[in-house]
């Protein structure tokens, strides 16, 4: 049976109010979910007054504006800035996206912040991925052929074979989908999740691979696939516009039709 | 080793979509139409044994909560047999599109409220 409430360990308990020291007139709050490992204390919520007037349109400059200019210890993964790498996936405003490509002008009120949804914490916003990568490995994301190797000939694909990939090679595997679908939540070790389903049929679905049969039977599996009951929190939170749940959709259907 | 660090907030603070609202629905009325169908048999069995049970049961019903229930039960069965033809459409892959699965939410919602009316009272009128 899943658990639906924290453990006792993960409870969040009020933190500190950091208060505006600029005497900006366009202050907004925002609530950041902080924990930090050194102290063996409970998580905290950490609010920060912070002056829009001088800030950036996207969560991710908020971030950087409080780390630069409020609390230099606050811990958060980023790299590209541009919505391409997907390392800075959280959980913003009740939604997982990415901040770096989130406008904190859509959202009303106190902006809460948080990391991405029942994940072991690492360090503030940085939530543990480990599994999820092992469970990517294990659909074994790499072309696999009958060549030896030693005919160097080319894989060729045609262009109406390689749009049958448009809609799944573009994932970024933020994880921001399986971290948003509660099969998940609930099921995490055993059920693959969203993200690495939808990888795991765009190698089934590739023209060029020639291990397709070995692949369906791998996954398909009670707890592995089919514990995907079609909530669609997978879909409604994709920063990329993709679609998880017709992914897996399409890997159910397969096997009911192969 | 075990990890001791702490399990991000999930249920608590992930924002209700659409369509995660009717899913659990989908469930919780599911189970619910599980035990009215056990009640259901139980009924059919009692009124073998003879009109006193029959007209014992049909007074029950005829209290306003009694009719609570039965609205309520037309209710549950009217979302859950909706939802499963969207289930359905979802098995023979289509509909997965947001926008459209919010559409067909959106009718099976309001439309399992539409059957409820439905079936009461052809209920009414002609059994």
């Amino acid at each position: 049976m899943a658990q639906f409430s924290l453990p006792q360990n993960s409870k969040i308990e009020v933190g500190n109010y950091f208060k505006d020291k600029t005497n900006s007139k366009n202050l907004r709050k925002i609530n950041v979910y902080r924990w930090d490992p050194s102290t063996g204390k409970n998580p905290r919520i950490d609010t920060f007054e912070v002056d829009m007037d001088n800030c950036g349109p996207k969560v991710l400059d908020i971030l950087f504006k409080i780390k630069n200019e409020i609390d230099p210890s606050l811990t958060f993964r980023r790299s590209c800035a541009h919505g391409v790498c997907g390392s800075c996936a959280m959980n913003i405003d009740g939604v997982n996206g990415l901040a770096c490509i989130k406008s904190h002008s859509d959202i009303n009120g106190d902006l809460n912040i948080y990391p991405l949804p029942h994940l072991k914490v690492v360090k503030d916003l940085i939530g543990d991925l480990t599994t999820l990568y092992k469970q990517y490995e294990s659909i074994q994301p790499w072309l696999k052929v009958d060549q030896t190797g030693q005919e160097k000939t080319e894989l060729k694909q045609s262009q109406k074979d390689r749009e049958k990939l448009d809609g799944y090679y573009e994932c970024i595997l933020c994880a921001c989908c399986s971290t948003s679908c509660p099969s998940y939540w609930w099921n995490g070790d055993k059920y693959l999740g969203p993200a690495v389903l939808l990888q795991a049929y765009r190698w089934i679905n590739d023209s060029r691979d020639g291990d397709k049969k070995e692949r369906l039977k791998k996954v398909a599996d009670e707890l592995k696939l089919y514990r995907c009951h079609t909530i669609m929190n997978c879909t409604n939170s994709c920063p990329k516009g993709l679609n998880p749940a017709k992914a897996i959709g399409s890997i159910k259907k397969m096997l009911a039709t192969s | 080793m075990e990890n001791n660090n702490p399990l991000s907030p999930h249920l608590q603070i992930y924002k209700w979509q659409i369509s995660s609202l009717l899913s659990i629905t989908h469930r919780i009325v599911g189970v619910i139409n599980f035990f009215a169908m056990i009640l259901i048999c139980v009924w059919a069995i009692f009124i073998i044994f003879g009109q006193n049970n029959y007209s014992a049961v049909n007074i029950f019903l005829n209290t306003s909560f009694g009719k609570f229930i039965v609205i309520s039960l037309c209710w549950t069965f009217s979302f859950h047999i909706l939802n499963e033809l969207r289930h359905l459409v979802w098995d023979a892959g289509y509909g997965f599109d947001l926008k459209v699965a919010k559409i067909t939410g959106m009718i099976t919602f309001i439309g399992s409220f539409v059957l409820t009316i439905l079936f009461y009272i052809l209920g009414r009128n002609f059994f």
